[in-house]
């Protein structure tokens, strides 16, 4: 083995001997790390997510256009023809009473709902989906006001502020979520930061004699920088393992009241590179954390 | 090894060292006495560097160490053992480990770091003892580890400070006779006590300190000496 490669397992088996010495306190380091990461990573797996609903919505932005009550069917077909001859329409779908009835009853189990009614309530509708480059405020207000003036059109809907409020929703979280993000992120590298100030006071007899034999500067930080990213590590790989039993927990709740408003959830968990990302996290943090002790433990290391 | 007009001074006006030159040729045994608070051991902490001297300058292995960087301090001290009163070993490493730390600190592959611990430790007499903790052994025997420890990376100088201090007659007799054959291999030895019987026993040159200057240089009853260290 080269000298380098024996400095590096010596390295190592120094810092794995700092760990299990002051196994409380690196204890007390790695459940810090992980409480943060879980937050962090919670509320990025919820912004995530939200983000992937935004854009799918942002991808299917329409507007609906309600018909008059009684339209005949003949006149539905027609209407729905003019409409997808507008400026910035991609595709319409006309839907008739019974197929808005057909849907109601798939989404929300609406049998039992409208069981006692004797004609069907809903109205027949024209959905309209834009093109990529019409999905503006501008060309919105421009096909509006050219819909708004046909006949046998009711009422017309748009999703563009319920999106707009999702999108503000999204940002408002991802702050929130930064902002924690940054506040426990410094308070677990103040943890790390004092276990490996304790650990460095607890073993100043040792780094004497190393310094006596001639130990470097090198070969006496590093144990205690390995440390602090092991400690790192460790934290970020039980944070992963808790947010991933939280989703796997907590998903078909979620799923099922999604799909209940949304008409669908694709919900995902952390991609791999996401969660290497993760428990990279926590390494950073124990290494940072170890920096920083080092930078303040003075002439002994 | 050359101290020129060296002084320590910790407070203003008051020192630890004052004027003190010397020169200690390599190979030589060189007793340092003097009372408590002469500077025996300030003057061993400037030899390895543990301290920068106030005034003055000194010559250690080629190296001035009153201009020594930070970075130059660990090759100086791979080349100085240092042995104390106290031992200084870690009581949480085996009798092979601590020794082996001055060989771990450069990298020592493992295999050849274990021969010459071996070696080492037999040298002493402690081979059967070094799978055994610190507390497990007697005074006498953690002095010979600390020992082993400073000699096996085979140093050009070594520094001893009340090394037998905590020993009983017969453990200091054993502990002195190792020191001296190190020297008799050509190792520079300065050796602190306070014991005028050791110093009379093996007749080497001694400097006696006091209030922080050399007062007394004596010199050996037979000596060989060659360059300076």
């Amino acid at each position: 083995m080269s000298r380098v490669l024996m400095l590096i397992a010596i390295a190592f088996g120094n810092a794995l001997r700092g760990i299990r010495r002051a196994s409380t306190t690196s204890l007390l380091a790695v459940l810090t790390i992980a409480v943060v990461l879980v937050l962090v990573g919670s509320a990025a797996l919820l912004v995530e997510n939200m983000s992937g609903l935004l854009d799918e919505f942002g991808a299917e932005l329409q507007v609906t256009a309600y018909l008059e009550p009684g339209l005949p069917a003949e006149a539905q077909r027609e209407l729905a023809e003019r409409v997808g001859s507008a400026p910035g329409v991609e595709a319409v779908l006309l839907v008739d009473e019974a197929a808005a009835l057909a849907r109601f009853e798939r989404i929300a189990g609406g049998a039992e709902l409208l069981a006692g009614l004797e004609e069907n309530p809903l109205p027949a509708s024209i959905e309209v989906r834009l093109r990529a480059d019409a999905r503006t405020a501008e060309s919105l207000a421009v096909l509006t006001d050219s819909l708004e003036g046909l006949p046998g059109i009711a009422e017309l809907a748009q999703g563009q502020e319920w999106i707009e409020g999702y999108a503000r929703a999204v940002a408002l979280a991802r702050g929130i979520a930064t902002g924690i993000g940054i506040v426990l992120g410094l308070a677990a590298l103040l943890i790390v930061a004092n276990t490996i100030r304790l650990a460095v006071y607890a073993r100043r007899d040792e780094l004497d004699i190393l310094a006596l034999v001639g130990a470097s500067r090198t070969f006496v930080r590093v144990p205690f920088l390995l440390e602090g990213t092991i400690q790192g590590l460790l934290g970020g790989l039980v944070a992963l393992l808790v947010v991933w039993g939280a989703y796997e927990l907590l998903l078909p709740q979620v799923r099922f009241g999604l799909e209940l408003v949304l008409g669908r959830a694709e919900l995902h968990f952390f991609t791999t590179v996401e969660s290497v990302r993760l428990v990279l996290a926590g390494a950073g943090l124990g290494l940072l954390g170890s920096m920083t002790a080092l930078v303040g433990a003075g002439s002994e290391t | 090894m050359r101290l020129y007009h060296v002084s320590k001074s910790y407070m203003a006006g008051q020192y630890a060292l004052h004027d003190v030159s010397l020169e200690v040729r390599r190979g030589e045994f060189v007793f340092l006495t003097g009372p408590s608070g002469a500077g025996k051991t300030t003057l061993m902490e400037l030899i390895f560097a543990a301290e920068q001297p106030s005034e003055g300058q000194i010559l250690v292995l080629g190296r001035n160490v009153a201009r020594i960087g930070a970075g130059a301090i660990p090759a100086l001290r791979r080349r100085v053992g240092v042995v104390f009163q106290d031992f200084k070993l870690l009581q949480d490493r085996t009798v092979e480990e601590n020794v082996r730390l001055a060989l771990d600190v450069i990298g020592t592959p493992r295999r050849e770091a274990r021969a010459r611990v071996f070696q080492m430790l037999k040298s002493v007499g402690l081979q059967h003892r070094r799978f055994h903790h610190p507390l497990s052994l007697s005074g006498g025997e953690q002095q010979r580890v600390a020992l082993a420890r400073a000699l096996v990376n085979e140093p050009e100088i070594l520094l001893a400070d009340e090394p037998t201090g905590n020993l009983d007659p017969e453990l200091t007799i054993e502990i002195m006779d190792l020191i001296v054959s190190a020297s008799t291999r050509g190792t520079t030895v300065i050796v602190a006590t306070h014991d005028h019987g050791l110093i009379d026993r093996y007749g080497k040159r001694v400097l006696r300190l006091e209030n922080g200057r050399v007062v007394e240089d004596h010199p050996a009853a037979s000596s060989s000496i060659g360059a300076s260290a």
